[in-house]
């Protein structure tokens, strides 16, 4: 099978499957092998095999489907059910058993639980695979994980102020500030002052690098180690 | 058939296993390396390596992309730090001057080891520098521009400033990633590499920066000595690296002046006659810078730093005049 075919059957075994995938996999026995093992592949990984390995999972929701009364399937109602085939039914008569090779338009009655089943089970194959990528996450220390967006939220402000950043330009005024009673002219000296000490002190930055240059290389500089 | 598949399984796992073993003992050349030595290594590296690095610096809420050029020209260090974005701003160093080409303003030099707006000048210099202030720890190891990369933590010693992590290119022990980090765990600014190229030969930029004849260091004696403040409380690890009593810049009115430092966090303290309106007690921005102000009579105690502002608060209210 191709590989596009793959992938198809992937996002069936993950839930996102489209109806006509659905209805693709009904037919494809290929497909269904390939399904059944991606679950297995799964179930095996988050070691949740059961201790007596029932492989042909079809199968057995065929059988259980079969077993159920068809009255409860959605889609009945549109579709009048003699009583004649209503007791082959349940008397598990084989021509309505939902064979997976049987076109869904045969007996759609039976199909469309087949499919909710189906349903089940690609979401739980995607909690699983959710836990999976959770579980290599933990493995690794949080703190590498620390994505550059934390940066980009605002920090709850420490103080009556609003923040200032000497690039930005004018802080906001806020409503603390308007609250203590100061005027606009008082909001912009103060402002401005804020300004003048932080640009001094990037200044500063620059300057003192010779300071803390001389300072730092009074000891001598030891060869790396390898 | 299905067992066959199980069997499969379980064969690709034990052989995945094997091959995380042979790259374990591929770096286990790494492993006896303390989180020290691979910081002594950087700083070597940081000195001798040539090379560009391409990056971008997370501040606030800007990302500023540059690119760092480092080489040696006749057993001198030539550096060059070009901001990419907005209005063109650029960084020469060679040796110990350094030379600031922005668009605003006539080029200036000033004497220095390193050019600010990166690294810490500290990495490229004496990491023992540190060790007051914080501890070292090897972390793990993550890929960084396409590189493997080895986690360096700095802790600090207590909760007075801020932690940073540094993550180390594996073959060359140059800096690929820098992130300052709040107590609580918030990352506050952070330096990332895109692309690192260790380059065998001086960059022709390099070698012409070194040949360019640049303006003379400004010169610093008309710093006038400022009058004998002392803080009475101070973290540990920091020093006075610089006082003078100055005008300040943009601004009438002069202002005695303490800088502090510990190696990586530097903190500017202003001691000025109080203006009209009161400065807000604390004052924090995004990317951890703060201001702290105190009020004595009619002088107003400014300290500004990347540091927590409880620490900035705790010094203005130490400081007294012997």
């Amino acid at each position: 099978m191709d590989k596009l075919g793959q992938e198809w059957v992937s996002s069936v075994v993950d839930g996102e499957a489209s109806e006509q995938d659905l209805a693709h996999l009904s037919q494809d026995k290929d497909a269904q092998e390939k399904w059944q093992n991606y679950h297995l592949i799964g179930d095996t990984i988050r070691g949740e095999l059961p201790p007596a390995l029932s492989l042909d999972l079809t199968q057995s929701i065929a059988d259980a489907i079969e077993k159920e009364p068809s009255i409860v399937a959605p889609g009945h109602a549109n579709k009048p059910v003699s009583s004649d085939e209503l007791s082959d039914v349940v008397e598990g008569n084989p021509a309505s058993v939902v064979g997976l090779d049987i076109a869904p338009t045969a007996k759609p009655s039976n199909v469309v639980p087949l499919f909710k089943q189906l349903g089940q089970y690609a979401i739980a194959a995607s909690v699983a695979l959710v836990a999976v990528i959770g579980v290599q996450n933990y493995n690794v220390p949080a703190d590498i994980e620390s994505s550059p967006l934390p940066v980009l939220n605002t920090r709850p402000l420490i103080g009556s102020a609003s923040p200032v950043s000497l690039q930005t330009g004018q802080p906001k005024a806020t409503s603390q500030n308007a609250s203590q009673g100061y005027s606009e002219a008082q909001l912009n000296e103060q402002r401005r002052r804020i300004n003048t000490y932080i640009q001094d002190h990037m200044l500063q930055q620059k300057l003192n690098t010779a300071a803390l240059h001389q300072h730092k290389s009074e000891k001598a500089q030891e060869e790396p180690q390898k | 058939m299905r067992l066959l598949l199980l069997a499969f399984l379980a064969l690709s796992f034990s052989s995945f296993a094997e091959q995380q073993n042979e790259e374990e003992s591929k770096t286990a050349a790494f492993e006896n390396l303390s989180a020290k030595a691979w910081l002594r290594n950087m700083s070597h590296a940081l000195q001798q390596q040539q090379f560009k690095l391409s990056l971008i610096k997370l501040d606030a809420d800007q990302i500023k992309p540059m690119v760092y050029l480092h080489g040696r020209v006749q057993e001198q260090e030539v550096a060059f730090l070009e901001y990419l974005n907005g209005p063109p701003k650029n960084a020469v160093r060679v040796n110990n001057t350094i030379t600031f080409i922005e668009h605003d303003k006539p080029p200036y030099s000033v004497s220095g080891g390193r050019i600010e707006g990166l690294w810490p000048a500290v990495f490229a210099a004496n990491i023992e520098r540190l060790e007051q202030g914080y501890q070292f720890v090897l972390g793990g190891r993550s890929r960084i521009a396409g590189r493997p990369g080895q986690v360096i933590r700095i802790l600090p010693n207590d909760p007075h400033r801020f932690g940073y992590q540094i993550w180390l290119d594996m073959e060359h022990f140059l800096p690929l990633r820098f992130d300052m980090i709040s107590s609580e765990r918030q990352l506050l600014e952070q330096i990332l590499a895109v692309e690192l190229i260790v380059l065998q030969e001086t960059p022709s930029l390099l070698l012409e920066a070194y040949k360019q004849k640049w303006p003379l260091v400004m010169n610093h004696t008309e710093r006038q000595q400022g009058q004998d403040w002392q803080f009475q409380w101070m973290p540990g690890g920091f020093e006075v690296v610089v006082r003078d009593l100055r005008r300040l810049m943009g601004s009438d009115s002069s202002v005695e002046y303490i800088a502090l430092s510990d190696g990586l966090a530097s903190i500017s303290v202003y001691v000025a006659r109080a203006g009209e309106t009161p400065l807000p007690n604390e004052l924090v921005a995004t990317n951890g810078l703060s201001i702290a102000t105190e009020r004595v009579g009619n002088v107003e105690v400014v300290a500004v730093g990347k540091v927590p502002p409880a620490t900035l608060s705790r010094l203005a209210q130490s400081l007294t005049l012997e």
